[in-house]
């Protein structure tokens, strides 16, 4: 029974996905993008702040170095099949996260949220300076997007709006089903036991550092992700797009916002992000003062976020039918 | 044969001396009783013996295999356990959740992202029956934090004893318990240590003579002493330091 009701959500939802573009258009279909773009990062933020208790101010530079890889990967390669494109991105965020990561497994707190901004502010820089790869200001832009080819079938021209929301929401689909997956296996238990107490962790065995090095250089891997999306979504990857420190705290306040205890409060925090952009800039351009503004109010009355709020709202229903 | 020993410990924090000279030898399967006023050190020795410090001077062996220095998460595969003073589970997740921690490290299943762990019903199995096994699995599903205080000892405990390890380290697991509970803590360390070697600090002079096999005394940062608890009730140079005039 409980099988058959799981079945029927993932059906349903497929379906909606499916639809989606066909009922709102290809404006409202971008935003789907957007939004879809930022919700996996978003969420590979919360790997990070809510699973392993470590804020980070520098997240960019994951999304940056996944973008600037496909993109510069497209612009140079020949050729290049746009799946490999997507995972040279995925792969230079790794190759990123495994530099980093022998410092920034040894340091918690205040000391990574810092070293982060450092580094993150250090990448944006270079992205400027290093004209010759990164175009400077100008970015990586108007490289051709290759077709999806599926071998033997024929091959998809995705630079159309309508099939690039279809290969986007499989890549990200499939991204956050992937992290979703991870957080309930024994490491993504691990990783939890290491929030609250990294201790005892230590003390049942398990190795700290080398865990959280796991966790740490898959939210960078994934976060690349979101960004190679990103970069073939728009055609272009500039350094304020890419490493401008607004990026880096555009995820921290969509998974406040969403909910940090929960796996899909980032996915939220996304959307409401979405919504609310959406809306306000049709009256006024003055976006970031309604988002702040609901920003300080789900501080200050949903501390959980929107997920923790709608979880309470639920529990107080039960009690009450409960009497 | 010493599942344990110690040998010429010092140790200071920068510059505090705390031991001096400690020669410890446990014995495998005794139950061993560390006592001595506040500040003598028992805990710092813990910590050296478990690896959160590295001694300043001096090895410690473990089943005859020299230790000294090694990580926590090294000493806890080789078969070491330990419990903590201050409560120190997972206070965000459930009994269950806390258990299965332990249960997942003694199984050896620590980076497996392949599998749900929700669908690994052997370890589920093993969890519901270690909490069957120390009275919490009316408190299955409840969060560490909101255990009461008797419980969460209850569960202290059994995380030393989660990984099935070969020594048990107890440091004060009736600390602040009232009498009832201390009763029961010690009839749950009793049942949950058979056929296992045990260390245990303790100030609780009615617990430690009976669970003792045998006693050390630990005073101003060097051992007293060291016997049966009858040798240690008889001796003067321990009532003078620490026993007092106790009736035991």
């Amino acid at each position: 029974m409980r099988n058959l009701k799981k079945w029927i959500g993932w059906t349903v939802l497929l379906i909606a996905l499916v639809l989606y573009p066909r009922i709102f258009g290809i404006y409202y279909t971008n935003v789907f993008v957007t939004f879809a773009i930022f919700a996996l990062f978003a969420v590979t933020l919360n790997l990070l702040l809510g699973y392993t208790g470590l804020l980070t101010f520098g997240h960019a530079m994951f999304f940056g170095t996944g973008g600037y890889a496909t993109a510069i990967a497209l612009e140079r390669i020949e050729g290049l099949p746009i799946i490999a494109a997507v995972l040279i991105g995925f792969l230079a965020a790794i190759v990123l996260a495994l530099i980093l990561c022998p410092i920034m497994v040894r340091v918690s707190g205040t000391a990574f949220a810092m070293l982060h901004l450092a580094f993150g502010q250090l990448m944006y820089v270079l992205a400027l300076k290093l004209r010759f790869i990164t175009g400077g200001e100008d970015g990586v832009g108007g490289f051709d997007i290759p077709p999806l080819g599926f071998p033997g079938i024929g091959s998809v021209d995705i630079s159309d709006p309508l099939n690039f929301y279809y290969f986007a929401v499989t890549v990200l689909g499939l991204s956050i089903w992937f992290l979703w997956f991870f957080t309930k296996t024994p490491l993504g238990s691990v990783m939890v036991g290491i929030r609250d107490n990294a201790n005892r962790v230590n003390y049942l065995g398990f190795k700290v550092t080398q865990t959280k090095a796991v966790i740490y250089t898959l939210a960078g891997a994934f976060a690349g992700v979101a960004g190679s999306v990103y970069a073939l979504f728009q055609n272009l990857i500039a350094a304020d797009d890419a490493y401008h420190v607004w990026v880096s705290f555009a995820p921290i306040m969509m998974t406040m916002v969403g909910g940090i205890s929960s796996f899909f409060g980032p996915i939220a925090g996304a959307a409401i992000f979405g919504i609310i952009e959406e809306l306000t800039s049709r009256y006024t351009e003055r976006v970031e003062l309604v988002m702040g503004l609901i920003l300080i109010s789900i501080i200050m009355f949903a501390p959980l976020g929107f997920v923790g709020f709608v979880n309470f709202l639920k529990q107080k229903l039960i009690r009450r039918s409960a009497q | 044969m010493n599942i344990l020993e110690t040998k010429n410990i010092y140790h200071d924090y920068s510059g505090l001396k705390v031991l001096f000279d400690v020669n410890l030898e446990i014995k495998t399967g005794e139950r061993h009783a560390i006592i001595g006023p506040n500040g003598a050190g028992k805990t710092t020795l813990f910590n050296v013996i478990t690896g959160t410090y590295r001694p300043s001077e001096g090895d410690v062996y473990f089943q005859g295999k020299e230790i000294t220095g090694f990580a926590p998460n090294e000493l806890v595969r080789l078969g070491m356990g330990r419990s903590f003073q201050i409560t120190s589970t997972f206070s965000r997740l459930t009994a269950f959740e806390n258990i299965r921690m332990g249960i997942l490290s003694k199984r050896r299943i620590r980076f497996n992202i392949l599998k749900l762990l929700d669908k690994m019903e052997a370890v589920t199995r093993e969890t519901e029956e270690v909490l069957k096994r120390i009275n919490l699995d009316g408190e299955r599903d409840i969060p560490a934090s909101q255990l009461s205080y008797g419980k969460s000892r209850s569960l202290e405990i059994s995380m030393a004893l989660a990984t099935d390890p070969d020594l048990v380290m107890l440091d004060e697991p009736t600390a602040g318990m009232s009498v009832d509970e201390t009763h029961n803590a010690v009839e749950l360390i009793r049942r949950l240590t058979e056929g296992k070697t045990m260390v245990i600090i303790e100030h609780d002079m009615d617990v430690v003579f009976s669970l003792a096999d045998r006693i050390t005394v630990l005073h101003l940062g060097a051992i007293l002493t060291s016997g049966t608890p009858n040798e240690i009730r008889e001796n003067q140079a321990v009532k003078d330091a620490y026993l007092g005039d106790l009736e035991v």
